[in-house]
């Protein structure tokens, strides 16, 4: 059988050869790499570990088909249109209110369900209209969402990769938030004031209001936010009351909210909005499941352990690069499967310093790896919500935001234990 | 327009693709539903399912299996959990070795090898861990499941993004809501898993069992690993056991169950039974993060080269070598834990002594493997 970093070269290969030369679907381009790895593995066609792996992300899958139908709900009811316009004539003598209350705006679903997904498809959709008409570019309006989406997927109070971190060195998650605030508010506030800063100007309110829908609420009442009110209680109330109110999953709650939407505002027909949706979203799911299979095959062949050994490896001072390049570089695969595979590894490995603040910081490493290609799922959806057919003219603008991230959480790491003295708790 | 004429004909072909795929691996997935069988020693007085306990466990994936091995002369009452984790396989293979060569002369053991037998019925993705490990014995192999650390989703789903542990509303990552480790002391009508722990839970409370062990495993880079795990109430037995165990050569950390994490086996017998409960945990590399290939004889053997070149960089908390840690050598540590905990109590509470034996002597274990002292393969009844 070959090494693991024979038989890893041998899978990329594959990869590139299959995605970039022959023009394969992503998603499909890594379950061929994925079979050629296990095969010079050794294992043969191992079918069983192809379909296990293809399996992994069946929970985000559904959220992110879910939630883009319900956002096609929103958008076809006129509710979303509606929002962006209210928002607008609101704030816009305000531009740098503006910006960083729609930065707290975008964060606040990721917030409560630790999903960044979700978030950019909600808030993140509501948002890029106000953004654009503000007169920032749409990639930098994809980046700004991009961003914002991926600090509230670690911001308090939920942080799932913070608590996968926590569960796999059984930590609960208690005492967390005010270091997840410190990871990521200032952030979030800095990185999109300073992507927006050159467009932070009085806005000419006729020349945009004219490119908006116009305000379905003067029609439909409150009845056009119905559904958006309705998924935010059913996804708070299970936080909330957790013993009383039913678990119905997130996917559930936003299909409730989509066959809401239908008699809420503009009438329209929810099965055609909902095959939209889904074929958009479906290069995304497949990538998904191909990831899940090479992630799996990477795991039997031992090219996992091979590369969390070889980080662990590094010396003092290259492990904080160590850690800064492989946990994003991970992410791609998946913000979680970043935290569980080298973020609890990394988390030992930084023993003596401060485990929550550490733990806090590493979040934000395993958090950018939404942003790395070929899944970069924050920046490809947000590309994909603002008009962007290319994600990586997105990825251009967030790649000083995420160096910034980067740097803000080595800092973090290296001060975490004057930082937990000063925290209160 | 050809597009328009081939499309049919396209999506016949993914369909009857997916179909053969769907057929061929849903059987490989079928397997591990099947209850492996096991061949309890002369000494079992009886065996009832957990159902008896909890009725709202009755013909579900949760209700499992407790043997009962009752001496002639009145004593204490022990009770050994394994399999609380199936992916922790020591933690599983040890009772059943209890199961299959255990004798009890005063007092009473109670074993629940598969305690939640849910997560013995599937794998968890992306860790390519085996179904199965295969141990020859002197009638042919015996396979045993290789499970995994949750409740099978297809029997407890959705999972909320957030786990709120309902004794303490401390909030976990969501998937731990199908951790039985997790569900402590658990809902008699709750989720699945609530369920298996409350039936554990009133078990010991029923039975008045004396001391409680719970078996598992953990990555050799797990701070808490080779260790006793003991709550206030468990400390003295614990504490003598670990003394003695030390002065025979054996390495144990004596680690005290944190009082205000909850959910967990020993924080909530203690807080909500009369019982000591014991958690035992020993190093499996086939668990850790940084292993290499994972297959069944990294389960059984514990070599792994990755696991060699860690503990080269001190990477990890247990001394490792190219000899690695043997299934036999996690399964003695085990059972010489749980002998010198009994011997423990029964020095403390000679009223109450526990005398129970049968299983081989670590040596032996170690030295003849596990196939030696497993009851013989009969009738080509072990699953595969």
């Amino acid at each position: 059988m070959l090494e693991p970093h024979w038989i890893l070269l041998i899978m990329l290969g594959v990869f590139v050869v299959c995605a970039m030369l022959l023009k394969v679907p992503t998603g499909l381009s890594l379950i061929a790499a994925s079979m050629v790895g296990a095969l010079a593995g050794g294992e043969g066609l191992p079918l069983r570990h192809l379909v296990e792996g293809a399996f992994t992300y069946i929970d985000p899958i559904l959220i992110i088909a879910s939630a883009m139908v319900f956002m096609a709900s929103l958008e076809q009811s006129g509710a979303l249109g509606s929002i962006s316009r209210g928002l607008l004539v609101h704030l816009h003598s305000r531009p740098a209110l503006l910006v960083v209350g729609l930065t707290v705006f975008i964060m606040f679903p990721g917030m409560i369900t630790g999903q960044s997904t979700a978030t950019v498809l909600t808030t993140g959709a509501i948002a890029a209209p106000v953004l654009s008409a503000c007169g920032i570019p749409r990639p930098k309006v994809a980046a700004i969402i991009a961003m914002s989406a991926i600090y509230g997927m670690i911001a308090p109070p939920i942080s799932l990769p913070t608590m996968i971190m926590g569960s796999g060195v059984d930590m609960p998650f208690t005492g967390f938030d005010i270091p997840l605030l410190i990871a990521t508010m200032p952030l979030a506030i800095g990185v999109n004031l300073g992507l927006a800063r050159r467009y932070l100007k009085n806005i000419d309110m006729e020349a945009v209001l004219g490119d908006l829908d116009e305000n379905h609420a003067t029609r439909h009442g409150w009845r056009l936010y119905l559904p958006i009110v309705l998924v935010a209680l059913l996804l708070i109330g299970i936080r909330l009351v957790p013993f009383l109110a039913a678990n119905l999953g997130i996917a559930l709650v936003f299909l409730i909210g989509a066959a809401v939407g239908t008699r809420t505002g503009r009438r329209f027909n929810l099965f055609s909005a909902a095959r939209r949706s889904i074929r958009q979203a479906l290069p995304v799911m497949g990538i998904l499941v191909g990831v899940g299979t090479f992630i799996q095959v990477m795991t039997l062949v031992g090219i996992r352990g091979m590369l969390v050994v070889t980080a662990l490896g590094l010396p003092s001072l290259w492990k904080y690069a160590g850690v800064a390049v492989m946990m994003p570089l991970f992410g791609a695969v998946s913000a979680y499967g970043s935290a569980s595979v080298l973020g609890v590894p990394f988390l030992l490995s930084f023993l003596g310093q401060d485990e929550i603040v550490v733990g806090s910081a590493l979040s934000l490493f395993a958090g950018l790896g939404d942003l790395m290609p070929p899944t970069a799922l924050a920046g490809m959806f947000a590309a994909q919500i603002v008009g962007e057919p290319n994600y990586f003219r997105v990825l251009k603008h967030t790649a000083v935001p995420a160096v910034i991230t980067a740097l803000w959480a080595i800092g973090m790491i290296i001060l975490a234990n004057p930082l937990a003295k000063i925290i209160p708790g | 327009m050809s597009i328009d004429r081939h499309r049919p004909l396209s999506i016949g072909i993914s369909l009857l693709i997916t179909a053969v795929l769907v057929v061929l691996s849903a059987r490989s997935f079928q397997v591990q539903h099947r209850d492996e069988v096991l061949y309890p020693s002369d000494g079992l007085t009886r065996a009832f399912p957990l159902s008896e306990v909890n009725p709202h466990l009755a013909g579900t994936a949760g209700d499992t299996e407790v043997y009962v091995y009752e001496g002639s002369a009145p004593g204490g009452s022990v009770l050994v959990l394994g399999g609380t984790h199936p992916s922790e396989i020591a933690g599983y293979m040890a009772p059943v070795l209890m199961i299959e060569t255990l004798h009890v002369e005063a007092g009473r053991v109670f074993i629940i090898p598969r305690a939640n037998a849910s997560a013995a019925t599937h794998n968890e993705p992306q860790e390519a861990h085996p179904q199965h490990i295969v141990i020859e014995t002197a009638g042919g192999s015996r396979s045993f499941r290789f499970g995994a650390r949750f409740t099978n989703p297809v029997h407890q789903w959705p999972d909320p993004e957030v786990y709120v542990q309902p004794i303490s509303g401390t909030t976990l990552a969501g998937v731990e809501i199908r951790n039985l480790n997790r569900a402590f002391p658990g809902i008699a009508d709750g989720n699945l898993t609530e369920r298996v722990a409350w039936a554990i839970t009133e078990l010991i409370r029923r039975e008045s069992i004396d001391v409680s062990f719970d078996i598992h495993e953990s990555s050799p880079e797990y701070p808490v690993i080779n260790a006793i795990v003991a709550s206030e109430v468990s400390q003295e037995i614990a504490s003598f056991a670990t003394i003695s165990l030390q002065l025979d050569g054996w390495e144990f950390s004596l680690e005290p169950s944190p009082p205000n994490f909850h959910g967990l086996s020993h924080r909530e017998w203690t807080d909500h039974t009369d019982t000591q409960p014991i958690l035992l945990e020993t190093a499996n590399p086939a668990m850790g993060r940084l292993r290499g290939p994972t297959n069944a004889e990294l389960a059984v053997l514990g070599q792994d080269d990755q696991y060699v070149k860690a503990a080269a960089i001190g990477a990890i908390n247990v001394p490792f070598d190219e000899e690695g840690i043997s299934i036999e050598r996690r399964i003695a540590r085990d059972l010489v834990a749980i002998g010198a905990i009994v011997e423990a109590f029964n020095m403390l509470n000679p009223e109450r002594a526990i005398l129970m034996g049968g299983w081989p002597e670590p040596a032996a274990l170690m030295e003849d493997g596990l196939g030696r002292y497993l009851a013989p393969a009969r009738d080509g009844t072990s699953p595969r």
